[in-house]
């Protein structure tokens, strides 16, 4: 055979399709011919070109586009088109997840399912936790009642002051935790701890008793500062009961003339209201 | 109250990550799963990327040279498998219709950018380490050919030798007699070693000029 008829045969050849008869003519052709021979043995040798791997953007581009497919964010084809015609209610249900109007109306439903959950989940807590937070607040409360009444004893100034501002915490202060401040108002040795005490007792001013004890509290023994303070607070609570105290006070040659001064001031605020 | 709000949440789980894949899908043909796809089942057209992908990466990549095309014109080509399943004839060789599609699509990119950009082939193959250094040497030369015959033949030759199509596939494909396609695979082969010849006398006359300087690692010293 030569060289034209081989050529016709040779593509059968190399995808392995000739019948053994032909195939043996052309091996028999093949290591004589340099062209033919060569042209096979190309065709071998094409198998040396390495099978390539596509980058992995390749993949993620392709899920994306079948996300976007599976969403629904694809033009509606015909056939889609026709189902919906036919049986909307069942399409919407079926494929919610690839309709994004459905996908909306959906995630309203769920949202208000889960404020609904919500609410009726959170009523039970809050009836069931309330005596405890309240236990609580008063198991605080004592403790800080405790705390205050520990560090108006204490040797130190500063902690006895520490003290004083522990009570301020209290919302509802007790009757001891009072009648402490009130102590500690009167004897204290400390300036400090006296006016910081008064200042904790302005707080609960407006109560009569408090009151009272206040103006009871205004005697020539104090401390000018103290006297001074007390004398201001009792001209701001307005409390006419306290001219009478101030007048006997004034009368007294002992105290400081600041303090005197400033006695005179207040009765005569007092007294113009 | 909570155990069927749980057993919901479950459903609603397995619902949305059904995603299909298994043995199942594997066992399943090509012209099974294009059927799927064809019927709204966009799930199927993922296994057949699976299946695909890199040989029609490969197909671009000996046809145009270059990666990056070839990549954009894959995608392509399953993007349009989507928008034209509808006409995809069930029953008939998913293969060979897949086939149309990349050939049209490339077709198609080519239209489009000939015009834009007079744009060449990347000649430097991306060969991966081979046993020899003569065989990566061979390599090279022979991509470099197969990048320089005609694009028709070459295009047959790339359908028979490496996409194990046969010739009357590719006559199918092309619309032309299988006789047609036979003598274009002799002729692909022809051009083929002529240029590779061509190629390997340049690359030995080079190489005789720079031995000296560059030994050869794969050489025995």
């Amino acid at each position: 055979m030569n060289c034209e008829a081989i050529g016709e045969l040779l593509p059968d050849y190399l995808q392995g399709r000739l019948s053994p008869e032909l195939a043996s003519e052309v091996e028999k052709h093949l290591p004589g011919c340099p062209m033919c021979g060569e042209e096979s043995a190309l065709w071998k040798k094409l198998a040396l070109l390495p099978e390539e791997q596509p980058s992995p953007a390749l993949q993620s581009r392709f899920k994306a586009m079948l996300e976007s497919y599976q969403e629904g964010r694809w033009e509606k084809t015909s056939l889609t088109a026709e189902k919906r015609k036919t049986a909307p209610m069942l399409w919407g249900l079926g494929n919610w997840k690839q309709m994004p109007v459905a996908g909306v109306v959906w995630a309203c439903v769920f949202l208000v399912c889960g404020f609904l959950i919500g609410r009726h989940t959170e009523r039970p807590i809050e009836s069931t936790n309330n005596p405890e937070i309240a236990a609580l607040h008063q198991e605080v409360a004592g403790m800080r009642q405790m705390v205050a009444l520990s560090m108006l004893q204490q040797q130190s100034a500063s902690q006895r002051l520490e003290g004083v501002s522990w009570s301020t915490r209290l919302q509802q202060p007790d009757p001891k935790v009072l009648d402490a401040l009130l102590h500690t108002l009167r004897f204290d040795n400390s300036v400090d701890v006296r006016l910081a005490s008064l200042d904790a007792l302005s707080r609960y001013a407006g109560r009569p008793e408090i009151r009272h004890e206040l103006v009871d509290a205004l005697q020539e023994r104090q401390s000018p500062l103290v006297q001074v303070a007390l004398i201001d607070l009792l001209v701001d609570m307005h409390d006419q009961n306290a001219v009478p105290q101030l007048k006997r006070f004034q009368q007294d040659p002992k105290i400081d003339p600041t303090v005197r001064k400033r006695v005179d001031w207040g009765i005569q605020q007092l007294t113009l209201n | 109250m909570r155990e069927p709000f749980l057993r919901f949440l479950v459903i609603i789980h397995e619902r949305t990550n059904s995603r299909l894949q298994g043995p199942m899908t594997n066992s399943m043909s090509d012209e099974e799963l294009m059927a799927q796809v064809r019927s709204g089942v966009g799930d199927m057209l993922g296994v057949l990327f699976e299946r695909y992908h890199v040989p029609l990466f490969n197909f671009y990549r000996k046809l145009t040279g270059d990666r990056g095309v070839s990549e954009d014109l894959v995608q392509e080509v399953f993007f349009r498998i989507l928008k034209y399943r509808h006409s995809y004839r069930v029953d008939t060789p998913f293969r060979a219709w897949m086939y149309q599609i990349a050939r049209n699509a490339r077709l198609d990119f080519l239209r489009k950018h000939r015009s834009e950009t007079s744009w060449e082939p990347e000649m430097s193959p991306a060969v991966e380490p081979v046993d020899t250094a003569q065989q990566s040497q061979e390599a090279v030369l022979l991509h470099s050919a197969l990048m320089r015959i005609s694009e028709d033949k070459r295009e047959v030759l790339v359908l028979s030798r490496f996409q194990g199509l046969k010739y009357e596939e590719i006559a199918q494909l092309l619309g032309c007699e299988v006789n047609t396609v036979k003598t274009r695979v002799h002729r692909a082969l022809q051009e083929l070693r002529q240029i590779f010849h061509q190629l390997e006398g340049g690359k030995l006359m080079g190489r005789k000029g720079s031995e000296g300087v560059w030994p050869n690692p794969g050489s025995v010293q």
